[in-house]
């Protein structure tokens, strides 16, 4: 087992994984920027290293001063949490280079999976079902000839992509080149690779996506699914759920089974999620996340599983601590993301001091948060102020008991997506289950429609 | 929890004050090249910084003071152009031979120290003559990203 491990992540995830370390016995160190010299994630690690100034390209994605952090400190291994650098086959690379252990899969498969069109072609030959599409298209001509031939709508979306970004919903032709141009531009700017290429939209699908881990001698397992279709207009996920809620057994057992022969065809290390878009009794591919994500609490309370832990025993070289044949799901699990972002100005991210934070408490919460009262939100990072989950027998009590939590809690000082969620928690078609990852937006117009 | 690792954790609460000044004083510099002032000073509890601009120098090597709150202690250091030189990378401090030490004179422009990060040597000048009044760090000692490495008076 490792000794001392580097933390390469800010914010409730860079805890997160300081918790699974200090429960391991392992020390932890972290790394921060200047804006977040008094975080929380600084002051749990055993040590702390600042590497850059507040903008991200030079403190949280600047490679030689994060390993050299981790060479000086006696680190031999590397926790990459999720965004920054957890998708980074170089940096994983390099690390490995200077005999550090990456907490993930091996620089390769992070490579084919973060291409997503190669990961969509991958998937396919090993059988898995993928949405129609081209392979990398070089202009808009060429991505309107795939249209026509797929038929509308279809959508624009950067190889490179990730978070919504670089990606264009687009209904008719005449809309294609203004949108494919715009997409590619944010492609460039935000990932500076602007490949682009072109897929069948489904209407309205739901987003349901399939945890797996893998260890280094072959055992592989999968932790049942997650519905995260309720998804703001950027695409990015509001409110999460384990298991996905008016789900067909019989697909459900399809999406588990096409998950774990996936992971064992791309020959994968770790812990992963598969992406899926549903429609109706069919299921496609969207993409591999080859980190551990966001919205994994939901996942642990259900399984019992400790997923940061079971990260850095297989980088260990430990075998997976169960089979299958040992996971069963118990009961029903939600996650509300509360953001510094005003739902009612598209989700704009909102940066300050909080002057009031309360957190709730009681049977059957869990909050993953690195805010405190008093705490400052830079403007440079993620808006996510802290994740709350609520865990209950069924779906219907743990949706009571997220909107008993979230009446307690009091977060001032910024604008946050607390009030929305409640919103969101008590409509009827979100409770009656199974909406799709159109239904969010379309609350949006509607909620506007009734405040003008 | 390693013997090491809590010795760096103390190392790092200890060091505290000090980069909190250091960061502070690096964001009113950005503050006092933009401006047209020639002199900034600001307050916050027992600590005041002072950074005056340079003479005839290029808007980043803006000189910085720190000044204790207390008028006595102020008295003492009276506010010479003292620039802190910090460390813009993470690694290992290497002292030049002769190693650099307090009191001393430095006649011109010259690398006193490199900071090793990842066998690349990122050179640390004197950025021109001056006084060194306080060397901070010890040959082969870890630094982080703007840690203070010595103060020279100009």
């Amino acid at each position: 087992m490792f000794k001392k491990v580097l933390i390469a992540n800010r914010g409730e995830i860079a805890l997160r994984i300081n918790r699974a370390c200090h429960e391991l016995g392992i020390a932890t160190v972290a790394i921060f920027s200047d804006a977040d010299r008094q975080s929380l994630h600084v002051r749990h690690a055993d040590e702390a290293f600042c590497v850059g100034p507040g903008p991200v390209a030079r403190s949280y994605l600047n490679i030689p001063n994060i390993i050299s952090a981790a060479l000086i400190s006696g680190c031999d291994a590397i926790h990459p949490g999720y965004g920054f650098l957890a998708e980074n086959a170089r940096f994983a690379e390099i690390a490995a280079d200077h005999g550090l252990t990456f907490i993930g899969p091996k620089p390769s498969v992070i490579a084919a999976m973060g291409d997503k069109a190669t990961a969509k072609r991958i998937m396919h030959e090993a059988g898995v079902p993928t949405t129609p599409g081209s392979d990398i298209v070089a202009s808009a001509d060429e991505a309107l000839a795939v249209a026509e031939k797929i038929g509308f709508p279809v959508l624009l979306k950067a190889t490179a992509g990730g978070g919504g970004k670089g990606m264009r919903g687009v209904a008719t032709a005449a809309e294609l080149p203004t949108a494919f141009a715009t997409a590619q531009a944010e492609a460039e700017a935000s990932f500076k690779d602007g490949r682009m290429y072109v897929e069948k939209l489904l209407v309205n699908p739901r987003h349901i996506e399939v945890q797996v881990i893998a260890d280094e001698h072959g055992g592989v397992a999968h932790l049942g699914e997650r519905d995260c279709s309720v998804q703001k207009p950027s695409h990015q996920k509001l409110i999460e759920e384990a298991s996905a809620p008016a789900l067909d057994p019989n697909l459900r057992d399809r999406l588990h089974a096409v998950a774990v022969k996936a992971t064992r065809a791309v020959g994968y290390t770790n812990a992963g999620t598969l992406e899926f878009l549903v429609a109706g009794d069919d299921f496609y591919f969207m993409e591999m996340n080859t980190r551990i994500q966001v919205e994994h609490p939901v996942t642990e309370l259900i399984y019992g599983v400790d997923l940061v832990k079971e990260q850095i025993r297989i980088a260990a070289g430990e075998p997976l601590g169960f089979t299958q044949d040992d996971l069963h799901p118990h009961g029903h699990a939600i996650e509300v993301r509360v953001n510094a972002e005003d739902p009612d100005n598209n989700f704009s991210p909102a940066a300050g001091t909080l002057t009031t934070v309360v957190f709730p408490g009681g049977p059957g919460i869990r909050v993953d948060t690195h805010v405190y009262g008093g705490a400052v939100v830079p403007p440079f990072y993620d808006s996510l102020l802290a994740k709350i989950v609520a865990v209950g027998r069924s779906r219907e009590s743990a949706i009571l008991r997220m909107e008993r939590a979230l009446g307690e809690t009091r977060i001032e000082g910024v604008k946050t997506t607390v009030e929305f969620c409640r919103e969101v928690l008590a409509n009827e078609e979100f409770r009656a289950g199974g909406i799709g990852v159109g239904w969010l937006p379309a609350f949006l117009t509607r909620r506007a429609a009734v405040v003008s | 929890m390693s013997p090491g690792g809590e010795k760096a954790a103390r190392r790092t609460r200890n060091r505290m004050t000090d980069d909190v000044i250091a960061t502070r004083a690096r964001a009113l510099a950005g503050a006092l090249a933009e401006s047209g002032f020639a002199r900034l000073r600001v307050r916050d509890g027992e600590t005041e910084i002072e950074l005056r601009r340079a003479p005839r120098t290029s808007p980043a090597a803006v000189a910085i003071a720190l000044l204790s709150a207390d008028p006595d202690r102020a008295a003492e250091r009276p506010p010479d152009r003292a620039e802190v030189v910090s460390s813009d990378v993470v690694g290992i401090v290497r002292l030049m031979r002769p190693a650099i030490a307090e009191g001393q004179e430095l006649e011109g422009d010259r690398e006193v120290a490199y900071v090793e990060t990842l066998g690349i040597r990122n050179p640390v000048r004197s950025r021109g003559a001056g006084r060194v009044s306080a060397v901070f760090v010890t040959d082969g000692q870890p630094v982080e990203y703007g840690q203070p490495l010595f103060t020279i008076e100009r």
